[in-house]
């Protein structure tokens, strides 16, 4: 045994042999896009292929200014890079430094063609579109018994309502036959007279989707009396049954949701429906009674016996009204009286005989004030406070006012 | 297809929805609210059964026609 090497040696130097050739260090390939994979990490990994092959390929994030639309399965481009050795894998492959489209690739071109065929003769008319019922009790699912697609959607269908009759037809989704046994599919739930259908597949290059591009597919999809929701590969695949069926769901699982009502807010609706029927009712009723005792009040009111009780009411105050009055008009006049009583006092001569003086008069109640009334002898009558004298003038002398 | 279903849930909620405003209308009499109430109680009933709460198990349709469980 003479000249074993290590796999590395060998990689390192086949990578050698690469890098130091001119032609593969800048080189121009063209094919057709194939497994196309965005990286999250920016990194686009994809395959070139042609009727003869196909070559792996990447393009860094580092690279990504080369590339100046979004890469689709089937497309036909020319890539510019060089290619060299994974070492790690032992496998050649084509770093892309810029690529450019090179035409519309061949299964692209026969989807255009068939869509604007399709188109022209009113296929994806939307007044030919079902609308899909809003409360399937059976769903019909036309996709492989295994994989991804037909999981989602009976998670998601068997959380949104158990109650929900799910009818699968296990169909061969890629490959030989594929298209045949979609179109089987459809046409045997639609026999089944299910509510609504949910046709799809996960995702995949497009020449996995391909069945779902097919003629007889879009035709049994459009045939169909039964509302069909297409769900194929993911949000940015677009196939022919997409613009056919009735409704297009982004993916399996979003199919699932639109197909299959959520039975807990249907049980709270028919709640609401309920709380909204007796609470009508119980004010119904209660606005009833309301009227039923103000009829009564009223009737209360226009008995005879309430007239004569506001008769009496109103004579008692009138009475006690009139008493009121006349109380006042009794205090007023007693005050009145008080007040010339007063009066008549100041006035009294008594008071000016209780101070000293008397008031004298002659037999004819003349008040006498002057000597020149009286004579010699005359009989003179003087009231004093405590009784009366009887006197007799002895003499006159008259005095003047200054005293002399 | 739905010609032989019971009426679908659909159209039960949207009777149910007449039934209600005409119940909330002020102007009906005792007696009409009462029928009223009657229908809406019936027609929650008839939802119900359309619901139909059992857990339904997916089943497998073939070529023949026939049902398996999956």
């Amino acid at each position: 045994m003479q000249n074993v090497y290590t796999v590395k040696q060998v990689n390192a130097y086949i990578k050698n042999m690469f890098t130091q050739d001119f032609m593969l260090n800048r080189i121009y390939v063209k094919g057709e896009i194939s497994n196309c994979k965005y990286h999250t990490s920016g990194h686009i990994y994809f395959s070139l292929k042609d009727q003869s092959g196909t070559i792996a390929c990447v393009m860094f994030a580092g690279s990504r200014s080369g590339l100046s639309f979004r890469m689709q399965e089937g497309q036909q481009v020319i890539v510019l890079g060089s290619i060299s050795v994974y070492e790690r894998d032992g496998k050649y492959q084509l770093y892309a430094k810029e690529i450019i489209l090179d035409g519309a690739g061949l299964l692209y071109e026969k989807f255009e063609k068939l869509k604007k065929d399709l188109e022209e003769r009113g296929f994806f008319a939307p007044e030919y579109k079902q609308a899909i019922p809003k409360f399937a009790k059976k769903v019909g699912i036309v996709t492989a018994p295994t994989g991804a697609a037909v999981r989602d959607i009976i998670n998601i269908a068997s959380r949104r309502n158990p109650y929900v009759q799910l009818i699968l037809y296990p169909a061969l989704v890629q490959g030989e036959g594929a298209a045949k046994s979609i179109v089987n599919g459809i046409n045997r739930l639609e026999e089944e007279e299910v509510d609504v259908i949910i046709v799809g597949r996960g995702g995949g290059s497009i020449e996995d989707l391909w069945a779902f591009n097919e003629e007889i597919v879009a035709r049994a999809i459009f045939d169909c009396r039964v509302p069909i929701i297409s769900a194929v590969g993911h949000e940015t695949d677009y196939t022919i049954a997409d613009y056919v069926s009735d409704l297009r769901a982004p993916t399996p699982s979003a199919a699932a949701e639109l197909a299959v009502y959520e039975y807990m807010g249907t049980a709270e609706i028919m709640k609401e429906y309920e709380r909204r029927l007796r609470r009508n009712m119980i004010q119904k009723i209660g606005m009833t009674r309301q009227i039923s005792k103000q009829k009564e009040l009223k009737l209360k009111m226009a008995h005879p016996r309430q007239k004569l009780n506001e008769k009496r009411q109103r004579l008692a105050d009138l009475e006690q009204w009139i008493q009121m009055d006349f109380t006042k008009c009794l205090q007023s006049q007693k005050h009145k009286f008080a007040i010339y009583v007063e009066k008549m006092k100041g006035l009294s001569p008594l008071a000016k005989l209780s101070s000293g003086y008397s008031y004298v008069e002659d037999l004819s109640h003349t008040n006498l004030k002057s000597v020149k009334q009286v004579a010699l002898e005359d009989k003179l009558r003087i009231y004093m406070t405590d009784g009366i004298v009887n006197a007799t003038v002895t003499q006159i002398e008259e005095v003047t006012a200054d005293g002399q | 297809m739905g010609s032989k279903k019971t009426e679908s849930l659909e159209t039960l909620f949207e009777t149910l929805d007449e039934v209600v405003q005409k119940l909330e209308k002020e102007e009906i009499t005792l007696e009409e609210s009462f029928i009223l109430y009657q229908q809406g109680m019936e027609l929650l009933k008839k939802c119900s059964e359309t619901i139909d709460n059992v857990e339904k198990k997916v089943q497998l349709l073939d070529e023949k026609g026939e049902y398996h469980d999956f």
